[in-house]
């Protein structure tokens, strides 16, 4: 998987794209912690270059999003397509996490 | 050819050891044979040379002193002085100091020693009974006119004859040397006579023909006219000249060769020898005092048959010197890969199984001891790997035992008696569940919760193995605790405040109701999502059918759309809210909706294994294809149903491995029954 991180206002915007399945989900648990550690705490996870993902690919978002609310950080997520969004659909994620249409969507928020 | 790649080590290197010292040493007993060769021929003219002079000189000094004994004689008779006794005295002496002399005659020119004598010449010659005197001369012999006699005289010189054979003389062959002596006559040298010295050449010929050159060499002698004096061939001294023979034969070369030995000269050249026909060396030299000519003829191949042997005997040494350096070279190859053929013996032990096999021991670090090294780590390598190896397989196996074993416990926790109440004939259910692996993460449930409530469902945790199965064990468990705990708790508040109470009324239609599925999913995924470190979830469907009604409510939590197939009528998905997979986070709530099932429907859950069952062209089962193998197997029963349908899935994965578990659960409401209260 590639990362491209970009500072927007508050919030840190990460590009992510490729696949997160059980050998690369690690990786993106691994990007959250590291921006957590440099002190962002607000993230804006653009999903729209992820081609697919697994239910290991889930469980590092929950994990990624537990470690931030534990530490009083956000995490959205936008730009969901084709079989990520229906995964997110169907396994609710939709409802357990905040997720945009879009970019601006996502960072217009307070 | 190709046999020489097959053969060993020690054999090429043998091989080609002994090719290479054998090509040196054929070219060396060449190289020594030629330059021998050439050496000998080079010494042969000198030797031969040699040779030929000392015969002249052995010859010389038997003939070179006549002359000069005639010759004194002569001088004696020019001083005038001798009287008739006097020349018969000194004939006698000189046959008695001469050996070689066998007779002497001083014969006088006519009427030249007494007056009235025509002829006059004393002759003393050797007979068997000793020296005897005699007269030459007479009308039977004309010696004026003899060659012995007219030659010397007319040209005034001492001269050697032609050999002649002499009856008187027991018919051996001489030769004459005569002097001619003079007197003073009107002031001018006139001859007087001649003094003639016989010579016997039976030792000559005895002599040359005695000379051993080699085998079948040989020597002969030529006069001035070229006359054989001997040749080794009978009946040819004396009666054949080297011209004649020349002529014969028609060989311009001896031709030229008598010519030039006539002529007193001296060579060494190379010829064919017309006697025996070998080619070889002649060498030639004159003899100055008769003025004749000695040849010896040399055959070439018994000139080399030194140099032949000696060819031979170094061939044969350096033959048994090959031989000798072959077993040697054998030896030494053998030697050299002795230590190789034994590292290959303990190579084939390792292989064959014996770890433990003993490398042989290495002297010296030379290529073979690096390689027995380098050997013994691979050997020891392989203990540390099949030991690391067996170690692993045999916790693997420990493991594997063990996943058995827990898999026969997770199926166990499952329930598996069809019909679960065979009293009950509302209801046809039947389940079941292939996992992909020993364990997994898929499970399904069915109890009753309340008197005429039948509370079914299924459940896929996320992720496969020993993780899901623990998750799954612990998901199942909880979710009935609490659908029991919740029935049991609306039981009593129902029992405990019945009248009057809108609320306890209405709890206790509850309670009546039975169990909540979207209650039990919200306590449920609340109890998972705590101390969820592993951030783990559950998609679940639940159901709790009310048997007197057919009505059913149901929760889905994150799950698949179950399938609906009604007696008449189109098959069809229930929709669900979409709400979250449960254990996820905490404070998820989760909806409960309700349909009524008409007796002779048909409610199918299944999970994503179904659906998502992938085949070697990677296309999915999918959702058209269950909705439509589920219509066409609505007729059967629940477990003819279930079966058909898991072999549907297993027939289209065609070979493909199975990712993930496969669950199914059929329950078809068949109508109230005989218990309808």
């Amino acid at each position: 998987m590639d990362f491209t991180q970009t500072k927007d206002g508050p919030f840190l915007v990460l590009q992510v794209s490729g696949r997160m399945d059980t050998i690369t989900a690690p990786e993106f648990e691994a990007q959250c912690a590291a921006c957590l550690d440099a002190g962002e705490k607000r993230l804006v996870v653009d999903l729209s270059g992820l081609d697919y993902i697994s239910s290991a690919g889930l469980r590092s978002i929950l994990s990624a999003a537990k470690k931030l609310k534990a530490q009083s950080g956000d995490i959205a997520f936008c730009a969901l397509s084709g079989i990520v969004a229906e995964v997110f659909a169907v396994s609710g994620f939709n409802k357990l996490l905040p997720v945009f249409a879009t970019r601006q969507e996502a960072l217009a928020r307070a | 050819m190709r046999r020489y790649w097959t053969r060993g080590l020690a054999f090429r290197l043998s091989a080609l050891v002994l090719t290479a010292t054998g090509i040196v040493l054929v070219g060396i007993v060449l190289a020594t044979y030629f330059l021998a060769r050439e050496a000998l021929l080079h010494n042969v003219e000198s030797n031969a040379r040699n040779q030929a002079q000392s015969l002249v000189f052995r010859i010389e000094a038997v003939l070179a002193p006549i002359p000069r004994v005639a010759q004194g004689v002569a001088y004696e008779l020019e001083s005038g002085s001798l009287s008739d006794e006097d020349i018969r005295l000194r004939q006698r002496r000189v046959l008695a100091d001469n050996e070689a002399i066998y007779g002497m005659a001083v014969a006088f020119e006519p009427y030249a020693r007494h007056p009235e004598e025509l002829y006059y010449a004393p002759y003393i010659f050797r007979s068997p009974l000793g020296p005897k005197a005699s007269n030459l001369g007479g009308t039977d012999y004309r010696y004026h006119g003899m060659d012995w006699y007219q030659i010397p005289r007319e040209l005034d010189k001492i001269v050697w004859s032609e050999p002649y054979y002499d009856e008187g003389g027991g018919n051996s062959l001489m030769t004459t040397c005569s002097v001619p002596f003079h007197r003073m006559e009107d002031g001018q040298r006139r001859v007087l006579g001649v003094v003639t010295a016989d010579v016997s050449l039976e030792w000559l010929k005895r002599l040359v023909a005695g000379i051993s050159v080699l085998d079948t060499g040989y020597a002969y002698l030529i006069t001035r006219n070229g006359t054989y004096v001997t040749h080794p061939a009978p009946g040819v001294a004396y009666h054949e000249s080297i011209f004649s023979r020349a002529e014969e034969k028609g060989d311009l070369d001896l031709r030229r060769l008598g010519q030039d030995m006539v002529r007193g000269g001296s060579k060494f050249v190379p010829t064919t020898s017309l006697h025996t026909g070998k080619p070889g060396f002649l060498v030639y030299a004159p003899l100055p005092s008769v003025g004749w000519s000695l040849g010896v003829f040399y055959p070439r191949d018994e000139l080399l048959t030194d140099v032949n042997r000696l060819a031979l005997v170094s061939a044969a040494l350096g033959g048994g010197g090959f031989l000798a350096l072959a077993v040697l070279v054998a030896f030494i190859a053998r030697g050299i890969t002795r230590p190789l053929r034994r590292l290959t013996t303990a190579a084939r032990a390792v292989a064959g199984g014996n770890l433990e096999a003993p490398l042989p021991q290495q002297h010296g670090r030379d290529e073979v001891a690096e390689l027995a090294a380098s050997f013994g780590h691979m050997q020891s390598s392989l203990r540390d790997y099949i030991r690391d190896l067996t170690s692993a397989t045999a916790s693997r196996e420990r493991m594997e035992s063990e996943l058995r074993i827990a898999h026969d416990i997770q199926m166990g926790i499952l329930p598996k008696i069809f019909p679960p109440f065979p009293d009950r004939t509302e209801i046809d259910l039947f389940a079941s569940l292939s996992p992909a692996r020993e364990v997994g993460g898929d499970f399904y449930d069915f109890f009753p919760c309340g008197e005429n409530q039948f509370c079914f469902l299924v459940g896929d945790v996320s992720g496969k193995g020993v993780p899901a199965a623990f998750y799954m064990a612990v998901a199942k468990t909880l979710i009935k605790a609490v659908a029991e705990s919740s029935r049991a708790a609306a039981q009593r508040s129902s029992d405990s405040k019945r009248d009057g109470d809108p609320d306890a009324q209405a709890r206790g239609m509850a309670a009546r109701r039975g169990a909540d599925p979207g209650r039990i999913l919200t306590r449920a995924s609340n109890d998972l999502a705590q101390d969820n470190e592993s951030c783990m979830f559950v998609t679940i469907f639940c159901a709790v059918l009310d048997m007197r009604t057919g009505e059913v409510r149901y929760a889905s939590a994150g799950h698949n759309p179950p399938v609906l197939v009604r007696a008449s009528g189109a098959p069809e998905y229930i929709p669900t809210r979409q709400e979250p997979v449960a254990g996820a986070m905490e404070g998820v709530e989760y909806t409960t909706d309700t349909l009524t099932l008409a007796p002779g429907d048909l409610m199918l859950l299944y999970t994503d294994g179904v659906t998502e069952a992938m085949n070697p062209a990677l296309e999915l089962y999918g959702e058209a294809r269950l909705l439509n193998r589920a219509a066409a197997l609505a007729a059967a029963d629940t477990k003819d149903l279930c079966a058909r349908l898991s072999e549907d899935v297993h027939a289209f994965a065609d070979g493909a491995e199975q990712s993930d578990d496969i669950t199914l659960l059929a329950l078809r409401f068949r109508g109230p029954g005989a218990n309808a209260g």
